[in-house]
């Protein structure tokens, strides 16, 4: 049911299949659990079983089964965490299988959102049409935009709550249409649906006659996945170098494919060799590693590398550079200056970095543009221009994610970013 | 109106696995039961009522007559209030009979040498309890809507289901929740909620069984840090 980011692209490429990754947003009472519990269930993507204990229990202890209980429950069989290899879930259509990156919506978990919602290539963002837009639809909805996420399905969701009313979900729209354009956002489509009762999901239901446009999966379905992780580049981020018999050089395939015998380019030195074998514990002869893949690799000459370098395909080498600019979305009570300096974390790069240039500030909620401001506060979203101690090898986020996704700390995590120029 | 919501067995650690926010109110933490040689129910339970550690007077009535403990209602600290309600409280006015059955069929699944004959039993043992606590709900929010100062829940479900199931977080966690849901209601009557529980769960295997400590949880700030189950009934005749 849930397999790591390693596990699917390896499948992938022994399999090739189409995939598309999206993420649910939006305020964590608007039905999202409910709304992937639905997906799961009528895509018939659940663990053999799983609804009907879930139905079971909810009997006996005289409730009624709602599918968030599903999503709730499948969490404890997920791991959680803001890391890279985060556990998915998955659903398929008839077209091709989808990826659901868990984003909850409630305020103390905007930070797993930005890290959740940042590997997603289309997004559905959750309206109550009940309660119609709240302040984290908003912060979400200009989280989409910051993160360039250009395939997006808005759902009105709970139209059962309001008699399944045209009026209704015309109202709601007004409010929210003017707000999505004014960040940048066009919807591809606007589906309004109830999760609880199934309406407009998979099946179109009785419920709402006057609605003549596509259900979510067939939304879902028109969209485009974006290039492959393993159509990318090769990106290998070194973490350690073990010495035993051999010199291994431990790391991540951050993109593309590492093959026996490519040709290489450690990053930022230059240095350049082949790799001679590619080193897993327990198996011989590997040939490949894709995307995701947690791996050793043995080169034919002896390079000086250390963690935080990266190790590419020579031909499409990425840039490096102590020069960006990036969106970062700043968590933190206390503030960043201009010219404070912080740490900065991009895979396994890390660096002394400041803020030389804030472009733009905008509280999260209202938008409003903080004029004249030279530091970023609490809940406050940034365009910057920032400068690191030492140069880092640094991707456009669209382009390879995992070397355009940043964290900025002081003890913990302040911030999340990603970098639109290098 | 004071509510204390007793959940037997309430689990620290899965309240905050969980999520379970409503339960963990506005002060929240760990009881001190360190006083007691062992975490049983009925002398943890009858110490609440009265203040006083009641260990030696109910073990010295032996394993059986133990569980028909109870303690008159003058000497409980519910006898400070002009009209409280206490529901199924274990040492007060618990169901004997509901009870008696659920201890015999835990024990009959642990004699049980038969998979099957385990498996029939622990299907009885958890729809009993089930029901029961199906039942204490609906009288409980009864008692909530009627005129008291006091009102006191015993809830079961969480002990009685944890014994053979403490490893099912499934059926955990959405007990868990039906028990957090269950807040909301009470605090849409008064704003004085005490929640309690004698001792908490660990797992063995699949099994669970009483940990050292127990769970607590206030609307009001009472300055509590790591209260005694003996605090309690003074705490809460000054909160009046």
């Amino acid at each position: 049911m849930t397999k790591t980011k390693a596990e699917h692209n390896q499948a992938n490429m022994e399999n090739p299949e189409e995939n598309l990754k999206l993420v649910l947003v939006g305020h964590v009472d608007h039905g999202k659990s409910t709304l992937i519990g639905r997906l799961l269930y009528d895509t018939d993507s659940l663990p053999e079983g799983k609804i009907e204990e879930i139905k079971s229990i909810c009997d006996a202890l005289g409730k009624e089964m709602e599918f968030g209980y599903v999503m709730d429950n499948l969490e404890e069989e997920r791991d959680q965490g803001i890391t890279i290899d985060t556990a998915q879930i998955f659903f398929k259509t008839q077209k091709r299988e989808y990826t659901i990156i868990d984003a909850p919506g409630h305020v103390e978990f905007v930070r797993n959102m930005i890290t959740g919602a940042s590997q997603a290539e289309a997004a559905i963002l959750l309206v109550d049409a009940q309660e119609g837009v709240q302040e984290q639809t908003r912060r979400h909805s200009y989280i989409l935009s910051m993160l360039g996420l250009k395939q997006i399905i808005v759902v009105m969701n709970k139209m059962d709550l309001v008699g399944y009313s045209k009026e209704r979900f015309d109202e709601v729209l007004s409010e929210l249409t003017p707000f999505l354009s004014g960040i940048g956002i066009d919807p591809g489509y606007v589906i309004p649906l109830s999760a609880k009762e199934g309406d407009m999901v998979a099946n179109r239901g009785d419920n709402m006659p006057w609605y003549d446009g596509l259900t979510v999966l067939e939304a879902l379905d028109t969209f485009e996945p974006s290039k492959s992780d393993l159509e990318k580049p090769m990106r290998f981020a070194v973490q350690d170098i073990y010495k035993h018999d051999k010199r291994i050089i431990a790391g991540r395939v951050e993109a593309g494919v590492l093959h026996v015998g490519d040709e290489i380019t450690v990053l930022p030195s230059g240095e350049r060799s082949t790799i001679q074998s590619i080193e897993e514990f327990g198996k011989d002869d590997v040939q490949a590693a894709v995307a995701g893949k947690a791996t050793g690799i043995v080169t034919k000459d002896k390079l000086f590398v250390d963690r935080g370098d990266i190790i590419t395909a020579p031909d499409a080498a990425p840039k490096v550079t102590d020069t960006f600019k990036a969106h970062i979305f700043w968590m933190s009570k206390d503030p960043l200056a201009k010219g404070e300096r912080i740490i900065f974390k991009c895979s396994t790069q890390q660096a002394v970095c400041s803020v030389e240039e804030f472009t733009k500030v905008l509280d999260s909620s209202t938008l409003e543009k903080l004029e004249g401001r030279e530091e970023i506060r609490n809940r406050e979203v940034a365009d910057v221009l920032i400068k690191t101690d030492k140069p880092l090898v640094l991707e456009n986020f669209n382009e390879v994610p995992e070397l355009g996704r940043f964290v900025l700390e002081r003890l913990n995590t302040c911030a999340g970013g990603i970098i639109t120029e290098v | 109106m004071i509510v204390v919501y007793a959940i037997d067995a309430l689990e620290y650690t899965k309240v905050e696995q969980f999520g379970c926010s409503n339960l963990k109110q506005a002060h929240y933490g760990k009881t001190d039961i360190s006083e007691f040689s062992q975490p049983r129910t009925m002398v943890l339970w009858s110490s609440f009522m009265t203040g006083q550690n009641k260990e030696a007077e109910i073990l010295a009535k032996g394993d059986q007559e133990m569980w028909n403990t109870r303690i008159p209602h003058e000497k409980t600290f519910f006898s400070k209030f002009s009209s409280p309600a206490v529901l199924d409280l274990p040492g007060y006015n618990y169901d004997l009979g509901v009870h008696e059955q659920s201890r015999k069929l835990l024990k009959d699944f642990f004699s049980a040498t038969d998979d099957e004959q385990k498996e029939a039993i622990k299907k009885q043992y958890n729809a009993d309890a089930f029901e029961h606590h199906r039942k204490i709900k609906e009288q409980f929010l009864a008692e909530l809507d009627a005129d008291h100062d006091f009102v006191l829940g015993y809830f079961s479900v969480a002990d009685v289901i944890g014994h053979l199931n403490f490893g099912n977080d499934t059926m955990m966690k959405l007990i868990y929740k039906d028990l957090d849901e269950l807040m909301p209601k009470i605090t849409a009557r008064t704003d004085k909620v005490l929640v309690l529980s004698d001792h908490g769960m660990k797992a063995i295997g699949r099994f669970g069984d009483h940990s050292e400590y127990g769970f607590w949880s206030t609307s009001f700030d009472a300055g509590l840090k790591r209260p005694r189950i003996t605090d309690f009934g003074e705490l809460l005749t000054q909160t009046r």
